[in-house]
């Protein structure tokens, strides 16, 4: 065996655990799609199907019932900066390059939803029907907003403040 | 150049690529949550029984279709759960079993069947069909979380049913 066959032998095998690491620890926590824009705005739609039940659970008079709504929006807001890898900013995508541009005011708005959505839970599990609503009354730009309004590209009709 | 150079060329460039979609897609795996992984998916088991007893409400409220959001809530989450079981992570604390590491590949398809499972009631609550949602809803305690718990969860002192503790929350 020649020096520069063994080397390309090291080579291979090295490539080899790496492709082999890189499979092991790729599919467990993704979404399985591949598709980050996919999986954002199927984890987006969520949010926004979870903060709709917020405001409907707290019009029908059932705070508590939030907790479980608010929860999700606080793990789900977990995962949003790892949906956004540099360059997944395909034409479905909504997403401003600003978001890439200043990366660490991304990862704070993202985790402002994270700490909003903690507190709307906590209110919510505590029964405290005025602190609920004063969360949910400045949810839609608190929270949101704080994200949508400098990293989203607008609809195309004016949205509704805080979707 | 000769044809056995040609060869591992290509072998090599094949797998540098393949390398490198692994890395793209596994970015997005890394460091969630808190260093504390066995509360990191209670929290998020939590959070799954806490939907399908919200779900269950609200089908005893005769609205089906809002459990749609709770279903999709479920199975978002059921894909972190894999992730949240590194061998090794097995504490007092936790009720895991030892056969989760034994028996990997079955605990993946149960996880991926709790995924799926909750797929089905989303979609069936999207048709706002009450009847429908209700029939997945029946089985689910026992087919999505009854099919990982069962095999690889220890029951709690009580004896109780596969399914999570039912609190209405309305």
């Amino acid at each position: 065996m020649g020096l520069r066959t063994a080397a390309t032998s090291v080579a291979l095998a090295a490539l080899a655990a790496l492709v082999a690491v890189g499979c092991a620890t790729g599919p467990l926590t993704t979404m399985g799609s591949g598709d980050p824009v996919a999986e954002r705005q199927r984890l987006m739609k969520n949010n926004g199907a979870n903060w709709t039940e917020i405001q409907n659970k707290l019009k029908a008079g059932n705070v508590e019932g939030i907790a479980v709504n608010a929860e999700a929006i606080a793990l789900h807001a977990q995962r949003i900066t790892l949906l956004f890898p540099e360059g997944s900013l395909t034409a479905k995508s909504k997403a401003k390059p600003d978001i890439w541009q200043r990366w660490p005011e991304f990862q704070a708005a993202a985790k402002n939803l994270e700490n909003r959505a903690g507190t709307l839970r906590d209110q919510a599990s505590a029964k405290d029907v005025q602190a609920v609503q004063a969360t949910v009354a400045t949810f839609g730009r608190d929270a949101c907003g704080m994200c949508h309004t400098p990293f989203r590209v607008p609809s195309q009709q004016a949205a509704k403040p805080g979707l | 150049m000769k044809l056995s150079h040609v060869k591992t060329s290509v072998v090599l460039g094949s797998l540098v690529a393949l390398a490198i979609a692994s890395s793209a897609t596994g970015q997005s795996t890394t460091k969630l949550w808190t260093s504390d992984v066995v509360a990191d998916r209670q929290r998020l088991m939590k959070l799954n029984g806490a939907s399908w007893a919200d779900a269950q409400a609200k089908l005893k409220a005769g609205n089906a279709e809002a459990v749609a959001t709770n279903a999709e809530t479920m199975a978002l989450i059921a894909t972190q759960i894999v992730a949240l079981f590194p061998e090794g992570s097995l504490t007092d604390k936790s009720k895991a079993k030892p056969e989760i590491w034994q028996k990997w590949p079955e605990f993946e398809t149960a996880v991926k069947n709790y995924a799926m499972q909750a797929e089905k009631l989303r979609d069936a609550a999207r048709t706002k069909d009450l009847a429908a949602t209700e029939a997945v809803a029946k089985d689910f305690g026992r087919q999505a979380c009854g099919t990982c718990h069962t095999p690889f969860r220890v029951p709690p002192p009580q004896q109780q049913p596969a399914a999570p503790q039912q609190q209405p929350t309305r």
